[in-house]
């Protein structure tokens, strides 16, 4: 610690010095000592003479009981003005702390050793501990999202009790919310230093302008860990191929053996064997002739510090053909369907009837009203959005597509340069890109003086809208109509999970079909439990999983689904530490030493006086002859 | 013990058992300091009395009566007939009589003393004088010295009638004496030697004097442990001087060492100069004084 003066908390109390006057006075007027007579001084004069030679400090000594007392003001005095050492040359009123609980901190240092969470819980009780009467502090949880514990206090009882029920989350570490969490609380209290106490397992790097500074704290990092960082699925034939990556921590890795359930039932088995940094992926078969729950169990031989990696998670669905609802006279994408594989074009008549029970997993459609049939995608042709028919126009000219988004899932590999359309979509005049974009549109491709694909991503529906028609198009003359029309497939397939599975990660699950308008209870790991409302489409969304494990769905007391989620983050299984943090303007850099807070020191001025009135009371109390 | 009636008794300082025991008893000096008057401390050289010391040759002049008739009616030739020669001692009673002497009848203890030792030296053919010190720079009381049994009322009167108060140091009040004072003996200081000067020289003097020194130091309970406690304000209670002091319970234990250490220097500077010195406490009754402590340090005889 840097040394530094002193510093007063409450510099008005020195007034009370002021008692140093009645307190001489009195000592001095109740000083008449009582008169004893005696029959001479010969003898007590050579006696105290040589009592003050023995005695060097008798001039003290003789107004003991006034030195006492004000030694004993002195103290109180002093302890009333609250004084402190300051950790700094800028003393922090209002601190904010924030506290990294991602999975990470939940790794232990040693078998049967604390969490770095537990490190961290420490350290934070100190400061609280240390409060000084003018500073408040703020407990703010950092993981994948930002947390205020409590506002701005100096409740020391407040604030160990919500330190105390402080938990790892099993999510990786996210700094944004936290920090704009912290930048938000900047605008309302005078926040000159943030406190930020993590195991540096953080992003090297946040996007975002600090107003205050920030100390970053670390403590040490967890000790050596295997971890499952990636699980998914990948359709091979008519099974499943299942990727399991195990990876090792930088401190050390290990042995372990990682087996492999299906609905409870063990498939595989396989042994890894990882230095410190090394990573092994794992490949399991799977049969797909129904929906399965997978779930993959690390086991290690020896220490390993993180639990929460150990177990991931994988729902697989049945195989089955995409069912896809063409309309009839669409009999260009007609064609190119038939060419794909595990496709079942529908309606195979034109008088056959839509089978609501089964529904689509795709639509094409020339059309955009309630005689289509509904699907998680749907791509409508030669239509404008409802919503987006204010915007633009569509005349009939000849026209060419000037760019298109070549990364869309949709537009991959797909060569628009020379195709000629005979609709030319015009937007209204003063009309921005960014006026789509606040529909919730995003162009895919555009046109000289408007959109010509538009995509809506939203409440689990996405929808493509050709604003031209292909068969007034030389787009299905052109290879890159059945490369659009595979690709389309594949954005069905993936939003049916027909061709990839991916682990859950922890965090919020993502939304899921359920019937509509029904509530349903979301019993997780610990007996955490959730209820929810499916929306009028039957979409259940916002599922919080912050922990690993399994969730299950149930509607009253009947199980409709389980599901898993994973931590699968190799950042956290890593237990990766950065010595710095890029800010946007700034870099702030780790500091392993812990960061002093203010010492206050008036308990030990007032436990001196405590000290010196016993030593008092003792003096002047105890028996003729000593003790 | 038997009490007299106070009508009956010889005198209000001591009991007429006491004055009887103490007409059997007589002072005991180291060295035979006599004056030349005759008394009945034989001295070695011939005398009057009856006890024979020696014959020498009769020479003329020498008074016939003193010569032996039975050695002459033998030998045919006078020898004269040698006595010891007895000689008075003179008693000094020097009394401490200043205020700091009327603490817990202290000054009654040494006036009971001074008659005891008066009356001793007076049934015993001494002479006494008696002295009574009260302020500085004042003359003291005297008695002039008498002997016989005849002065014995004059005595006790006199003791009696002394007043304390005053602030008479010890070593002025020797001083005083040795002014008027004539002839050898002994001298008894009845005080408590709690004085601010030097003793020493006034003890010389005495001695160079022909006095051999017996000192009696009269000291009161709260003199000998004090119960002292706590800031107090202390007064001499002859100069009416102040002295504080703090924490006056742990001084007790200093106090004490600077009471002996006194104690052995008084001894030490009186046997220095063939003299005797004793502390006696005020609250002791006279006969535990005279009859045993005295007797057994051989004081008395």
């Amino acid at each position: 610690m840097s040394w530094s003066w002193p510093g007063f908390v409450q510099p008005s109390s020195a007034w009370l010095a002021l008692l140093f006057a009645p307190l001489i006075l009195l000592y001095f007027l109740k000083l008449k000592r009582p008169l004893h007579q005696i029959p001479s001084l010969a003898l007590w004069r050579q006696v105290m003479n040589d009592q003050r030679v023995n005695s060097p400090f008798q001039r003290f000594k003789r107004n003991l009981l006034l030195l006492l007392q004000c030694l004993i003001l002195g103290c109180l005095v002093l302890a009333a003005m609250q004084p402190y050492w300051a950790s700094g040359p800028a003393r922090a009123r209002y601190l904010p702390i924030m506290i990294d609980c991602s999975a990470s901190m939940a790794a232990l240092d040693k078998e049967g050793g604390v969490s770095r969470l537990d490190v961290v819980k420490s350290d934070v009780r100190e400061i609280i501990n240390n409060l000084l009467a003018d500073q408040v502090v703020s407990l703010i949880v950092v993981n994948s999202s930002g947390r205020r514990l409590t506002d701005f206090t100096n409740n020391k009882k407040l604030l160990l009790s919500a330190l105390e029920h402080l938990t790892v989350s099993d999510v990786p570490s996210r700094l944004d919310d936290g920090l704009r969490l912290t930048q938000a609380l900047s605008r309302t209290f005078p926040i000159e230093r943030a406190l930020f106490l993590t195991d540096g397992n953080t992003p090297g790097s946040v996007d975002l302008e600090l107003p205050f500074q920030i100390a970053m704290q670390l403590v040490p990092p967890g000790g050596a860990n295997l971890g499952i960082t990636e699980l998914n699925a990948r359709r091979s034939g008519d099974r499943w191929e299942v990727f399991v990556r195990i990876e090792a921590a930088n401190v050390g890795g290990g042995t372990a053996q990682v087996e492999f359930h299906q609905d409870q039932e063990l498939l595989g088995t396989e042994q890894v064997v990882l230095d410190g940094g090394e990573a092994q992926r794992l490949v399991f078969r799977a049969p797909a002739d129904k929906s399965s729950y997978i779930d993959v169990r690390l086991i290690p031989s020896g220490f390993d510090s993180l639990a929460s990696d150990n177990t991931a998670f994988l729902e697989l669905p049945a195989l089955r053909p995409l069912r896809v609802y063409v309309d009839r006279d669409l009999a260009a994408f007609r064609k190119a369907l038939q060419q794909l594989k595990s496709v079942l074009i529908l309606p195979e008549s034109a008088d056959a009837k839509p089978d609501p029970i089964l529904g689509y997993d795709l639509v094409i459609s020339s059309a955009a009203d309630d005689t289509v049939p509904q699907a998680p995608v749907a791509l409508y042709v030669g239509q404008v959005p409802p919503d987006v028919q204010a915007l633009v126009k569509v005349d009939t000219a000849f026209v060419k597509i000037v760019d298109w988004q070549r990364n869309s899932p949709l537009l991959q590999h797909v060569q628009l340069a020379e195709v000629q359309m005979s609709e030319n979509p015009v937007s209204q005049a003063n009309v921005q890109d960014r006026d789509y974009e606040n529909r919730g549109y995003e162009i895919l491709a555009h046109a000289a003086k408007g959109p010509l694909i538009l995509n809506k991503d939203r409440d689990g529906k996405q929808s493509f809208w050709m604003l031209f028609h292909p068969d007034r198009s030389t787009l299905p003359y052109r290879v890159a109509f059945p490369i659009l029309t595979s690709n389309l497939v594949q954005v069905a397939m993936q939003k049916a999970g027909l061709s990839e599975i991916q682990g859950q990660a922890t965090g919020a699950l993502p939304s899921r079909f359920a019937e509509p308008r029904s509530s349903y209870t979301i019993v997780g790991p610990t007996g955490m439990r959730q209820d929810l409302t499916s929306s009028d489409e039957g979409l259940l969304t916002g599922i919080s999983a912050p922990l690993v494990g399994r969730y299950d769905i149930q509607k009253g007391l009947t199980l409709t689904a389980k599901t898993g989620a994973s931590l699968l983050n190799a950042g956290e299984s890593g237990l990766k530490v950065v010595d710095a943090i890029q800010f946007r303007e700034v870099t702030v850099k780790a500091n392993e030493d812990k960061v002093e807070s203010d010492q206050p020191l008036w308990r030990h001025f007032a436990i001196a006086g405590l000290l010196v009135l016993a030593l008092e009371w003792w003096y002047f109390q105890r028996r003729p002859g000593g003790w | 013990m038997t009490t007299s009636n106070s009508q009956t008794r010889f005198t209000a300082l001591l009991d007429n058992s006491i004055l009887s025991r103490l007409e059997r008893l007589r002072l005991d000096p180291l060295r035979r300091l006599t004056v030349h008057s005759r008394g009945e401390h034989l001295t070695g050289k011939g005398g009057n009395s009856t006890e024979f010391s020696d014959y020498r040759d009769y020479v003329p002049g020498d008074d016939v009566k003193n010569v032996d008739w039975n050695i002459f009616a033998r030998l045919n030739r006078p020898y004269v007939k040698l006595f010891r020669h007895e000689e008075e001692m003179h008693v000094v009673l020097l009394i401490d009589a200043s205020s700091s002497m009327l603490f817990e009848k202290k000054l009654e203890l040494a006036k009971q003393l001074a008659a005891a030792c008066g009356l001793m030296g007076l049934m015993n053919n001494e002479r006494v004088s008696v002295y009574a010190c009260h302020h500085a720079g004042t003359q003291p009381e005297i008695l002039p010295p008498c002997s016989g049994q005849v002065s014995r009322r004059r005595l006790f009167q006199f003791i009696e009638s002394i007043q304390g108060g005053g602030d008479s140091p010890l070593e002025a009040a020797v001083d005083s004496v040795l002014r008027r004072h004539r002839g050898r003996g002994i001298v008894i200081l009845l005080s408590d030697f709690l004085t601010f000067g030097d003793l020493n020289p006034a003890l010389n003097s005495l001695f160079r004097s022909g006095l051999e020194i017996h000192g009696v130091q009269i000291l009161s309970e709260q003199e000998l442990r004090p119960d002292l406690s706590g800031d107090i304000r202390l007064l001499d209670s002859e100069t009416g001087e102040t002295l504080d002091i703090s924490g006056a319970a742990e001084l007790q234990s200093l106090y004490s060492d600077h009471l002996n250490w006194q104690e052995e220097n008084l001894t030490a500077a009186c046997q220095k100069r063939s003299g005797r010195f004793i502390r006696v406490s005020s609250n002791l009754p006279i006969e535990t004084i005279l009859f045993d402590n005295w007797r057994r340090k051989g004081w008395l005889r």
